[in-house]
């Protein structure tokens, strides 16, 4: 019993948390039959857990929620006015540099305007030039089929040296 | 991930409260009990759940779902307790009047002696959780106040399934020894 | 009182900008067929798709498994689970005017056996198929769905 309590130990929390597969469980259960000591020892686990757990539960029943919510919503308005306020206050100073250098705000709006449209041309441009399968990977064997006339591109996955699916 | 939980994130994201609201109506709970289950007081533990939606609605956008949303707010819950019970220092109270003390109806059999035993036994436990690693910590109360699986554990964890039986088992062994000597010396078995 | 002039049409420029190119969700249909060679029987809803995959593949039975409209939002997974333990997980990286890059992960018992980076536009389908399992083959089509 010894011996096989030693090796039933280590399955015995497996078995407690239910991740214990079936061959584990039914070794587990045939020796829990005979064994007053691990039978001991999984009450006792039963008695930590509700230990630890009941006071939880009890506790959770009494709670305002809602009110919780309230104070959540209210700390985050209060954040985001006085982040608001910050970058504005920020941008306000900084913008009494640019009224000694008028071109700087100038430049600043062309180089926007300039990185939006060539953005937008090049996005365009690029998109419809590849190809539909940017990379594959993959623990088979892989044949990509691009078929124009369906608009259809294919993956293909396969075992072994033959080919499961020819191409048109 | 689903559907919808997609959409919420999404729209957190983008700085929509209903949606936060959405989310905290799913996961108020599961978060006290992390908070709970560290702190084990209801103020602090409020104070908790605050802090991490508040939190979560600032840092949502850095959510990359590259693991599973529940726990990336399991981490956070359990990181933001865990820095608050190291902040707050708190003298418990035994009465039997306080938050989680057993109710009647549960106790109509036991008598005095039992409801004390019973409450005893708890703040033992509870003392036997402070005294473990913070990973330990975590992976007990992941097991046994959240019900993760293994792999969700390791998941919220970021460790291994092999890591996280480890730190359930060496957690378990000190709960049960400071448990078992407890009993044993009050002679209660 | 000067400053806010400055402010303003630069603010506007930004938003559009940023309007342009922030990231929205994406709507995509999956259809998850199963093709085997036992009978010939095409599922009616797979009449699109019967024509190329009959040219493309040696099967005479095509069933529609299921059909999922999903709506992706960037960097958040989407996963269908097909059997249990395999799964098609689909998420959304990249949109652009004229579609969007997709990356899809095909999961079988924990594993990935494909993972690929795609890119869904209009009119267009990507099959995935494969290996075969059973006598019979999963195919999964996806394309970019209009509803």
């Amino acid at each position: 019993m010894k011996d096989s309590c030693s090796s039933v130990s280590r399955l015995l929390e497996k078995y407690f948390d239910q991740e214990a597969t079936s061959k584990e469980r039914a070794l587990v259960e045939a020796h829990l039959a005979g064994c007053p000591a691990c039978q001991d020892a999984l009450k006792w686990m039963g008695h930590c857990r509700d230990s630890l757990k009941v006071p939880i539960e009890t506790a959770l029943q009494k709670e305002d929620f809602e009110r919780s919510w309230q104070n959540i919503r209210r700390e985050i308005q209060i954040r985001e006015k006085s982040s608001w306020r910050e970058s504005i206050q920020s941008w306000l100073e900084l913008s009494g540099l640019f009224r000694k250098k008028v071109w700087v705000p100038a430049v600043a709006v062309a180089a926007i305007l300039v990185l939006l449209t060539t953005q937008v041309f090049f996005e365009e441009a690029s998109f419809v030039a590849l190809p539909d399968v940017e990379y594959v990977d993959s623990s088979y064997n892989v044949m990509v089929y691009p078929i124009e006339r369906g608009k259809i591109t294919v993956i293909w996955l396969f075992e072994g040296q033959e080919m499961e699916a020819p191409p048109s | 991930m689903n559907q919808d939980e997609n959409e919420l994130i999404f729209r957190c994201q983008k700085g929509d409260q209903d949606a936060l609201k959405e989310i905290y109506d799913r996961y108020h709970d599961k978060v006290y009990r992390i908070a709970y289950g560290v702190v084990r007081h209801r103020e602090e533990s409020l104070d908790i759940v605050q802090e991490v939606f508040i939190k979560l609605f600032r840092s949502i956008g850095n959510f990359k779902g590259k693991s599973k949303f529940y726990t990336y707010l399991y981490r956070m819950a359990m990181n933001t307790a865990i820095d608050h019970s190291r902040k707050m220092y708190r003298v418990f109270s035994s009465s039997l009047d306080e938050e989680g003390a057993p109710q009647p109806s549960e106790m109509a059999e036991k008598g005095p002696d039992r409801i004390l035993l019973h409450k005893e036994l708890e703040e033992k436990v509870k003392a036997a959780l402070d005294e473990l690693p913070p990973d330990q910590k975590m992976a007990i109360l992941f097991r046994e106040v959240e019900g993760l699986s293994y792999r969700e554990m390791a998941e919220s964890m970021g460790c291994s399934i092999g890591t996280v039986m480890s730190r359930l088992h060496y957690g378990r062994k000190k709960i049960q020894e400071l448990l078992r000597k407890y009993v044993k010396e009050e002679g209660r078995e | 009182m000067r400053r806010i002039p400055l402010v303003l049409p630069l603010g506007l420029i930004l938003v559009l900008l940023f309007a342009s190119t922030a990231p929205t969700q994406m709507n995509v249909r999956l259809r998850v067929i199963q093709a085997s060679n036992i009978g010939r029987a095409v599922d009616p809803s797979l009449r699109d798709l019967h024509g190329q995959m009959g040219s493309l593949f040696n099967f005479t039975s095509y069933r529609l498994f299921r059909q999922d409209d999903l709506s992706l939002y960037p960097g958040l997974p989407t996963s269908i689970q097909v059997r249990p333990g395999r799964y098609i997980e689909v998420t959304l990286v990249q949109e652009y005017r004229e579609g969007a890059e997709v990356r899809i992960r095909v999961i079988l018992e924990g594993k990935d056996i494909l993972n690929a980076m795609v890119r869904l536009s209009p009119g267009r389908t990507v099959l995935i198929g494969g290996p075969r399992h059973a006598g019979w083959v999963t195919i999964f089509a996806l394309s970019p769905a209009r509803y």
